[in-house]
């Protein structure tokens, strides 16, 4: 935590912080303060006056249903998200774990979607998804499928899932790649000398060993589709149609900016903030496990 | 690996074959759609090869601009997007190795009070407290301003700990060495601690400079003027342009051009580009 | 060059756990001290106290009769040779050594011809422009020295600067190092836990443990009269032989194991009763049984050296371990009792509780 010996002097660490806690302090916990304060207010559309309601805006949140269908939204995005992502590059860094000819290849070639922004992933399938003109569409149409997700919402919800987890994939092969090589080569070799078979040996020792990448990853996977994949349902679908895609954190945007509800935007931003802090919290213990172990 | 199975190796090149497909092939159709005519692109199914109007549409997108998303030359907003995410970048890691120097080498009142406060911030993404934090621009009147656009992205939880973690692994007899050699706080920073974490530096610079590039909803709050607009958040105007059918050439332009930047960096400085993505996250 | 007083130096953590309490030494201008003990005796942090690495909590010290407790470690012209050398290691060799004469402002020529001077004692001429990752550990080594050299200091100070070496360099660079101590003159305080390391090279050997200073002389006091038990037990290879008793009746013998007692030919210096440890070096023990002490070894085991023999066993009748070292080589059957003795003056007695010498 620290060093032995500390520079003495009584000035220059406080002007060392304060940029950061300056920025921290104004942009940062003022906000928070004011998201909580405002969820426990009621304003009127023209902002002359506010009235102290407790929880009122909490309460009228989860006797909403647009709310609460917002809430199962967010979850099955997340998961199916988290799914996908994880799954396809799971096997793609056991695959390239496999190689050695052309290993570098292939890593450039997996990785750089990581740098393509959410917003534009979502741009890109929505055009190859167009159901009047994009490719997707019409091999789906070809199969018998009806695409349009201007009108179908499962299939909006699926057309986010899916560019969110293409950009995501990336990500998770490095860490995935990394957990597969910190996995010492001795214990696959006594495994195939134990007779185990290749699959056998994935699921009997690689996977196993592999846990504490995958609940990293589960994190962290779940915290970008809560969150940053507004951008992606913001210049796609706009949450529809009739709010098929509209995920918590859209609808923190919406509530605030296009209905002008700030005490209802507010409360949404502490629950919201709950979340966030729950799962930090949870990514922490599994960082001090992985500590020891 | 363990033995050698043909079988195998060919499932394990084609998995790889399908997943570098997979990965590509939506690029590859934006690319290919930003090199046709409105015409080619206006019955199904569109070309999967190159059309010839690549010159005509990147020109036109660079220096003139659309009037569906404004008018504004792409040219234009990508140097927004540059200025952006160049000041977030070097913003974040200045305040970010300067508060952790004071965090490692300095014995303070509030040291980890301050620590907490920094770690905290881990917690609030600006997606979650847009509106006040939106508010709080409002009222210093930094709207519109690239100090509005960069400023409140600055700090920086993930970089703070990144160079923490790495103060922490140089051996103390360095600093005591430095002291012996008569090097106070400031000439030991720039003398050697500045040095040393220079490839550190150079892998956060990366992570930090795709994440500014890449900032969204936050210059689509603070940027009303459209001199201001940036490449990333610009291109939504085009999609959702109300009444008018899309202009999937341009858009896809828009899209290779605004992906550009951010894929070279991540594919020339690829060694320490997934150096400085596994580490901050440790 | 100068000396260093030490006054009832004392440090004490802010959690309240003790180091170092009432340590005293006068260190004479260009004396060679070794600072020794087993690890966490507190001799390191009397070097960075000495360094000023660390904060004094209690007492003085002065570097050439200037009180520099609140000074800081480049105000007090020492300098220092760490462990594991702290190079800058992105600085070249001759970065290395510059680097604390530019920040004292020396001109460029004057440091220019130090480093040259350096470079030649140490012979690292064509190696000053490499950096500290090219070197071999002896080359990083003598870089740290060259780095101390240059800086012409008061007093040069060593924390364990051999330890990270292996033994053949180990055995080499000691010879330099003295070396070097003869050619500068100037005033060495050197810290190991090695006691070999600590008897070649001291002019005076400060020996501690657990915060405490236990003796301070020249290596061959503490080899010959070892003022504790704890400091007969750390000088010396093979260990001195320690047998624990209570002095009989008459004072001339010692009662080991509750039955068979240690003859001696003169009386001992401690009450009727009292309960003593007695050691003897395994060198001075001789099958010359005649001495004024007599044993009887049943042995156990022989190691040869090759020079010398050792033979491991027990002092006959009981469990007490004993070693006797003999020139040349030796054969001895496990089971076989040897009978040997020893010279008064080679006998050391010891109070058990206290561990304080009686003799």
């Amino acid at each position: 935590m620290q060093k032995r010996v500390v520079f003495r002097s009584r000035l220059l660490p406080y002007l060392l912080v304060l940029p950061q806690i300056a920025i921290t302090v104004a942009f940062f916990f003022w906000p928070s303060y004011q998201a909580l304060e405002s969820s426990f207010f009621i304003e009127d559309a023209f902002g002359f006056s506010r009235e102290w309601v407790w929880l009122e805006n909490y309460y009228e949140l989860f006797r909403d249903p647009g709310y609460l269908k917002s809430f199962r939204t967010t979850l099955v995005f997340g998961f199916s998200v988290a799914f996908l992502a994880m799954a396809i590059s799971l096997i793609l860094a056991v695959a390239a774990n496999r190689v050695i000819k052309a290993a570098t290849g292939y890593r450039t070639l997996l990785i750089w979607p990581y740098a393509v922004a959410p917003a534009l992933a979502g741009v890109i399938w929505y055009f190859l998804m167009n159901p009047s003109l994009g490719i997707v569409a019409y091999w789906l149409k070809g199969i018998g499928v009806e695409w349009n997700h201007y009108v179908n919402g499962d299939q909006a919800l699926l057309l986010v899932v899916v560019a969110a987890a293409w950009k995501q994939v990336s990500y998770n092969f490095l860490f995935f790649l990394a957990g597969l090589q910190s996995i010492p080569k001795s214990l696959i070799e006594a495994a195939a000398i134990d007779r185990a078979g290749p699959m056998r040996r994935f699921w009997s020792i690689t996977f196993p060993l592999l846990t504490p990448t995958t609940f990293f990853l589960l994190v962290v996977n779940l915290v970008y589709a809560f969150f940053d994949t507004f951008a992606l349902i913001h210049a796609t679908t706009e949450g529809g149609p009739a709010d098929a895609t509209s995920i918590l954190v859209f609808r923190v945007y919406n509530t605030g900016f296009i209905g002008q509800d700030y005490g209802s935007s507010a409360a949404q931003s502490v629950i919201l903030m709950g979340m966030v802090i729950l799962m930090t919290f949870i990514q922490f213990r599994y960082v001090e496990r992985k500590v020891q172990y | 690996m363990v033995e050698n199975r043909p079988i195998l190796t060919f499932l394990t090149h084609a998995i790889l074959i399908v997943g570098v497909l997979f990965l590509c092939f939506p690029v590859w159709m934006a690319l290919v759609a930003s090199t046709h005519g409105p015409g080619a692109l206006s019955q199904s199914p569109i070309p999967l090869w190159f059309g010839d109007q690549a010159w005509e549409n990147y020109s036109q997108l660079l220096a003139g601009g659309l009037p569906e998303a404004g008018g504004v030359p792409i040219g234009m907003m990508m140097f927004n997007s540059l200025i952006m995410a160049l000041v977030i970048t070097f913003g974040k890691i200045v305040i970010s190795i300067l508060s952790a120097y004071a965090i490692v080498y300095f014995r303070f009142p509030f040291r980890m009070g301050f620590f907490w406060m920094i770690f905290i911030t881990l917690m609030l993404p600006v997606e979650v407290r847009i509106l006040p934090t939106f508010d709080v621009v409002v009222k210093m009147g930094l709207l519109n301003t690239y100090a509005g656009l960069t400023i409140p992205l600055i700090a920086s939880a993930t970089a703070t700990f990144l160079f923490r973690q790495f103060f922490l692994t140089i051996p103390d007899e360095l600093v005591e060495a430095a002291r012996i050699d008569r090097a106070g706080p400031i000439r030991f920073f720039k003398d050697i601690l500045l040095p040393l974490s220079r490839t550190n530096i150079a892998a956060l610079f990366i992570i930090l400079f795709i994440y500014g590039w890449n900032q969204y909803l936050w210059p689509l709050l603070i940027t009303t003027d459209e001199s201001l607009y940036t490449v990333v958040m610009g291109i939504q105007r085009m999609v959702n342009s109300g009444e008018a059918l899309p202009v999937w050439h341009y858009i896809m332009g828009t899209a290779v051009l605004a992906m550009i930047p951010p894929v070279l960096v991540v594919v020339l400085m690829q060694k320490l580009f997934v150096k400085g993505l596994v580490e901050s996250e440790k | 060059m100068a000396t260093l007083n030490i006054k009832s130096l004392g440090k004490t953590y802010p959690g309240g756990v003790t180091a170092v309490s009432d340590v005293n030494a006068d260190i004479a201008d260009g004396e060679f001290i070794v600072l020794v003990g087993p690890s966490g005796c507190g001799k390191s942090t009397i070097l960075r106290m000495i360094a000023g690495l660390e904060g004094i909590t209690t007492g003085d010290l002065q570097i050439g009769e200037r009180r520099v407790n609140d000074l800081e470690p480049g105000e007090r012209d020492i300098a220092m040779v760490f462990q594991n050398y702290a190079l800058y290691p992105h600085m070249s060799v001759r970065g290395n050594m510059e680097y604390g004469l530019k920040n004292e402002g020396l001109p460029k020529d004057q440091i220019a011809t130090r480093i040259a001077e350096a470079a030649r004692t140490l012979r690292l001429e064509e190696y000053l422009d490499r950096k500290p990752a090219q070197l071999s550990g002896g080359q990083r080594q003598r870089v740290a020295m060259g780095r101390a050299i240059v800086r012409d200091p008061k007093v040069f100070l060593f924390d364990e600067p051999l330890s990270n070496l292996d033994a053949k360099l180990r055995t080499q660079l000691r010879a330099e190092l003295k070396a070097l101590h003869q050619r500068l003159g100037a005033t060495f305080i050197y810290v190991t836990h090695d006691q070999v390391e600590a008897m070649s090279l001291a002019d005076r050997i400060i020996i501690m443990n657990a915060g405490r200073v236990e003796q301070i002389g020249t290596p061959m006091d503490l080899y010959l009269r070892p003022a504790s038990r704890f400091v007969a037990d750390f000088i010396g290879s093979p260990a001195m032989n320690v047998v624990e008793g209570t002095v009989t009746e008459d004072r001339r013998g010692l009662l080991v194991d509750g039955s068979r007692d240690i003859r001696f030919a003169g009386e001992i210096p401690a009450s009727a009763g009292a309960k003593v440890a007695m050691g003897i070096r395994p060198e001075h023990l001789s099958l010359d049984a005649t001495g004024a002490a007599q044993f009887h070894l049943e042995v156990d085991f022989v190691e040869q050296l090759g020079a010398d023999t050792v033979v491991h066993g027990k002092v006959s009748g009981t469990s007490v371990p004993l070693a006797v070292r003999l020139s040349g080589v030796q054969q001895h059957a496990s089971g076989e009792v040897l009978e040997l003795g020893c010279g008064a003056d080679q006998l050391h007695l010891f109070d058990l509780s206290s561990g304080q010498r009686l003799n």
